[in-house]
């Protein structure tokens, strides 16, 4: 049995409930108050956790935390097709470097809107710049995708954990005062993921129009 | 974490100086919410804006909040509150602290039934939102997105018809009310071609203050009370201080503020996507329609008390 | 050079390929941010980035095929025209005014998609652009001066091969022409073509996109020492008058819009098709469910209801009954009218509108009744609304529009040669019993109409989910009343006797009423009244607006009262 700890607005936790969502895996859910709350900070939470840190998942008697490495558990154990997280050395190279750059995305678009919304102490500028800063170069890994036949972040002809990690913090940027006006490709993305067979909303973020098979 | 170059949590933009404006009289002397009471640390600093006004604030040791007009403290250092003199007005209701920056009246609009005792009260946060606060007012009166912006919560699509409501301005509370708002919410799946129908009815008892009452599922003769308290920061900015009032014995709290936090982070992203971020008063601004019929009177009611702070008001 | 809010010039704004199926564009010229999106027909819209109703950018919105869908309240603009045909917050109503989104002019050209701030200039090509193919780079944003992009471009020249300027911020550089889009006083996009189509493509394209972003890099470097411009301030537009209330009856205009006749067909056994195109542009707004008046060579007006589906506004198709006992209107349309010959219409008036809020639609049709029927199932077709369209026909061959109902992707059931017994069968069987939030459409003979509405009545269906047309009044009129009318504005005060009309009388002292069907029918005589009771007698007016006695046909309606105050 999955059990999440779950804060709605969290973009982090929001990428299991998508995944599993994308999987069609039953999960419960365990609210934490974040915010206003700090239950993440509290006694009960960090025994789950001693970063402090949200999501985590708990498998049975497994606990797990930090959203990349739950993502790439995640479709390991119940992907049965292996393409959310392919075996292949080369691509989990790759699909580790988004991860990465996930994180980054995290701690410049994220922290913007902490900031800005939840009244956190953050560098605004200098988080909404270094978001400006991975937009610009997502956008053109992406544009150069479509031009050669890739409408993903990794090289495989589908999705991967790459994106998901990616996709929520892109999509609640403008919470943080960051536009994204200029990333055409990076928009064009945020439809496609959006169109994933099982995708589901989190607060924030919209779904896009169904792309009907042109008649 | 603190940057010297940045003491706001957002810097001032050029537009925001250039429309920045001294607030009108009734803004300036009315009570505006700065914080959740339980939220502001005892013995430290804390900082927020309000009016385009750096305010710092702290409790003392009894628990009373203390606010001042903010100089170069930073969030986080001690304070010994007895060493605060010049001290802003402060009263504190329905678990939120509220100041004024002028001469503020005796009391603070009236939530009866907050005070019931078997009422389970909370904060749900404050949020910070790039728009004016009579802008979100207004989205918070709005029954026409429900579908659209809380799908199957609030609302879902096909059903999407607003029905006649009335509205009317009680001159003796001064305040604008809408009853008889009766909307379709799905009962569960979105096939489900049954489900309900609700009634709200709505106040606005101050010019950033709305109270939202619908029957309690608990207790179908009583009333949930749901109120949003919208901070002014700036005249395009604000921050959002959700109250919950609920007949309920079985949900967490946490459960609670969870539900009212996924509706309002639903509306973020509308409200931050909209422009002008002042709310416009000419009549000729937007269209308005029927269901728009609060907003209209709202919008009306702003203009007649001479409200300026967050619109843009109407010319002549 | 300074920007100005008014600079009439032509500017790309976005690449084709930005475009793609479905998809919302947000764009920025000149200060004003800019929604821009492909329908599904290959037309591409540059519309304010702002819903009219409250402000909230479209960019965040949906994109139907046709129609394009605000996130905040579902309202729906048209493909072309940006006219709003659909308010879910009040389902029953048609959206009567003409509230309309801006637009700005476009062109897509040379693998760029072109607009400017306003109409004053036309589209002119760049020099050389008519002799060959272009192929466009990857578009750069630089946060810097639009004129310091451009002199960047230019300085990006060999001193052996000069730069060639262009007008409008553009410049050619040996093989590429670069064109700088103002996106504001401190931003701009280098926006490049290429002449032909390179072989190594991708490598050409990483090229270019490698020098231009150098550039940019150091122009950013360059603005940030400088200060930062005031960006423009663009303002909205205030909204007419008529938009700031919204009335419950629109009271129609009488504006006509000349059409060309551009294809004339016989769609099935008795059904002819005419295809009606304007001289330029395209033709107003209209919603499932409207109609135009059709002025006729011989000077009678007749109406027709539009089949198109959502957005589609190059033209107009109707179907037109060629009855052999036809008197005058379709008989002349039929046997005279030639394609290429001009016509005059009406706007589109809609008096059967389709809510879009139902669980479930029935359309049903008799013969010629399929039109308002098949523009309304191509509207809940593109939503992918549930609906089920049921065509009644004598025989096979009278099934107009045929390869249209087979492109629809709902339930399309064709019945031919019922007897009148299994017409009744089949409708009830069609309605079922009546359940929430179901609506039945029926157009078609007067006995079918009659039909429907006592079947669905025994069948549990309220009196709001049974929408009909009629196209005439089959109601005896009675014009037995005599009574008093004060024309408010005309300061004027008539007698009515029994055996005339309101508007006969109207007309005797010499005022001039517009009127078309002049058997209650059309809603074009609508008139407002101030004061007194109306016998409404017409067919135009639902109950709702009967009940409201805010308005009335003066072609059949009458008094109640002694005296009756009118609008006019």
């Amino acid at each position: 049995m999955i059990t999440l700890y779950d804060f709605e607005l969290s973009g982090n936790c929001y990428k299991l409930r998508l995944l599993m969502s994308i999987l069609r895996l039953r999960y419960d859910i365990i609210p934490v108050d974040f915010f206003p709350g700090r239950q993440h900070k509290s006694d009960w939470f960090l025994k789950l956790n001693p970063f402090g840190q949200l999501p985590v998942l708990k498998d049975d008697d497994l606990v797990l935390s930090d959203s990349g490495a739950i993502l790439a558990y995640l479709a390991k154990k119940y992907d049965e097709t292996g393409q959310w997280f392919p075996n292949d050395p080369a691509i989990t190279a790759e699909i580790l470097r988004w991860h990465a750059i996930a994180d980054d995305i995290t701690s410049t678009a994220s922290a913007a809107r902490l900031a800005l919304g939840f009244d956190y102490d953050f560098d605004v500028p200098k988080a909404q710049a270094g978001a400006h800063r991975i937009f610009r170069l997502m956008d053109e890994h992406l544009w150069f995708g479509e031009r050669e036949g890739r409408d993903w972040l990794c090289t495989p002809p589908h999705p991967t954990t790459a994106d998901i990690a990616c996709f929520p913090y892109v999509m609640l940027s403008e919470e943080g005062g960051i536009g994204r006006q200029d990333y055409p490709a990076l928009r064009r993305w945020s439809d496609r993921v959006r169109r994933i067979p099982g995708f589901t909303i989190m607060s924030g973020i919209f779904p896009a129009g169904r792309a009907l098979e042109q008649a | 974490m603190c940057h010297p170059t940045s003491p706001f949590p957002f810097r001032l933009s050029r537009s925001n100086l250039t429309t920045m404006t001294t607030p009108d009289t009734l803004t300036l002397n009315s009570w505006q919410v700065i914080a959740a009471t339980d939220e502001i640390p005892v013995g430290s600093i804390t900082r927020t804006t309000l009016l385009d006004t750096p305010l710092a604030l702290t409790r003392d040791r009894d628990g009373v909040p203390v606010v001042w007009r903010c100089t170069d403290e930073e969030p986080g250092d001690e304070i010994d509150p007895e060493t605060i003199l010049d001290r802003l007005p402060v009263t504190t209701g329905y678990g939120f602290v509220w100041t004024s920056l002028g001469t503020p009246p005796k009391e603070l609009f009236s939530i009866t039934e907050y005070a019931e005792p078997d009422r389970v009260n909370m904060s749900c946060g404050s949020i910070g939102i790039h728009v004016s606060a009579p802008r979100a007012v207004e989205n918070f009166l709005d029954m026409g997105h429900f579908p659209y912006v809380h799908t199957d919560i609030l609302g879902a699509e096909p059903h999407t018809e607003v029905k006649e409501y009335d509205v009317e301005v009680s001159e003796e509370r001064d305040e604008v009310l809408a009853t008889r708002c009766r909307f379709f919410q799905p009962r569960a799946a979105l096939s489900a071609t049954d489900g309900m129908e609700v009634e709200y009815v709505y106040r606005v008892p101050h010019p950033y203050c709305s109270v939202l009452y619908k029957s309690s599922p608990e207790a179908p003769e009583r009333r949930d009370v749901i109120a949003i308290f919208l901070q002014p920061v700036s005249e395009d900015r604000c921050r959002a201080h959700l109250l919950q009032s609920m007949i309920d014995s079985t949900s967490t709290i946490t459960e609670l503020r969870r539900f009212q936090q996924t509706i309002f982070g639903q509306d973020k992203p509308i409200l931050e996507n909209q422009y002008p971020k002042r709310l416009p008063l000419d009549p000729r601004s937007e269209t308005p329609i029927r269901a728009d019929k609060s907003a209209i009177a709202y919008r009306r009611w702003l203009s007649q008390k001479g409200v300026t702070y967050g619109v843009i008001p109407a010319a002549g | 050079m300074t920007l100005s809010l008014s600079d009439s010039t032509w500017y790309p704004i976005a690449s084709s390929d930005d475009l793609p199926f479905r998809h919302v564009y947000q764009g920025q010229l000149l200060g004003r941010e800019l929604a821009v999106w492909r329908a599904d027909d290959g037309n591409v819209n540059v519309w304010e980035n702002r819903c009219l109703h409250r402000g909230v950018r479209l960019s965040i919105g949906i994109n139907e095929g046709g129609e394009l869908k605000c996130q905040y309240h579902g309202w729906r603009y048209a493909n072309r025209s940006a006219g709003c045909t659909y308010i879910p917050a009040h389902p029953a109503d048609a959206p009567a005014r003409r509230i309309q989104n801006r637009t700005y002019p476009v062109r897509e050209a040379f693998g760029l998609v072109w607009s400017a701030a306003n109409d004053d200039q036309a589209f002119q090509p760049f020099p050389g652009a008519e002799t060959g193919d272009w192929f466009p780079l990857r578009p750069i944003p630089v946060n810097a001066a639009p004129e310091d992009v451009l002199a960047g471009l230019i300085g990006l020249a060999p001193d052996d091969q000069p730069a060639d300027i262009l007008p409008g911020l553009a410049v050619r550089l040996g093989h590429a022409h670069y064109f700088v889009q103002p996106v504001d006083s401190g931003r701009a996009v280098i926006r490049g073509v290429l002449a032909g189509q390179p072989e190594d493509a991708i490598a050409i394209l990483r090229h270019y996109n490698e020098t231009l972003t150098k550039l940019r890099d150091r122009l950013e470097r360059a603005a940030r020492k400088k200060p930062a411009p005031a960006p423009l301030e663009p303002a909205f537009e205030k909204v007419s008058v008529d938009l700031a209330t919204m009335p419950d009856i629109a009271i129609p205009r009488g504006n006509t819009t000349t059409v060309v006749v551009k294809r004339k067909w016989t769609s099935a056994d008795g059904v002819i098709g005419f295809e009606l195109a304007p001289r330029e542009g395209h033709l107003p707004t209209f919603q499932p469910g409207a109609h135009i008046d059709l002025h006729l060579p011989n000077g009678l007006i007749r109406q027709y209801s539009i089949t198109n589906g959502p957005g589609d506004l190059l033209s107009y198709i109707i179907g037109v009954k060629a009855e052999s006992a036809s008197k005058g209107g379709s008989k002349i349309l039929v046997e005279s009218v030639r394609e290429g010959d001009l016509l005059s219409i009406s706007e589109p008036r809609n008096n059967f509108p389709l809510r879009r809020d139902a669980v479930r639609t029935v359309l049903i049709a008799g013969g010629i009744g399929i039109t308002p029927l098949l523009s309304m199932a191509r509207f809940l077709d593109k939503s992918r609304l549930p609906y089920e369209l049921h065509y009644f026909t004598r025989v096979g061959e009278q099934v107009a529009f045929r390869a249209d109902l087979e492109s629809l992707h709902g339930k399309v059931i064709l019945h031919t040669g019922l007897a009148r017994t299994e017409i009744g069968q089949t409708i009830s069987q069609a309605l079922g019993e009546w359940s929430h939030a179901q609506h039945v459409y029926v157009c078609g003979p007067s006995a079918m109409l009659e039909s429907v509405r006592v079947t669905a009545a025994t069948q549990g269906w309220p009196e709001e989910s049974i929408h009909f047309e009629y196209f005439k009044n089959d109601k005896v009129i009675d014009d037995s009343s005599t009574f008093e009318v004060e024309l408010a504005r005309s300061a004027m005060t008539l007698q009515i006797p029994a055996g005339k009309t309101i508007m006969e009388v109207m007309r005797e002292a010499g005022l001039s009423v517009p009127s078309s069907c002049e058997q209650g029918a059309c809603g074009t005589c609508l008139t407002g009244v101030i004061e007194g009771e109306c016998d409404h007698q017409d067919v135009y007016l639902n109950d709702s607006e009967k009940r409201a006695n805010t308005a009335i046909l003066t072609c059949v309606s009458r008094a109640k009262s002694a005296r009756l105050v009118l609008d006019i």
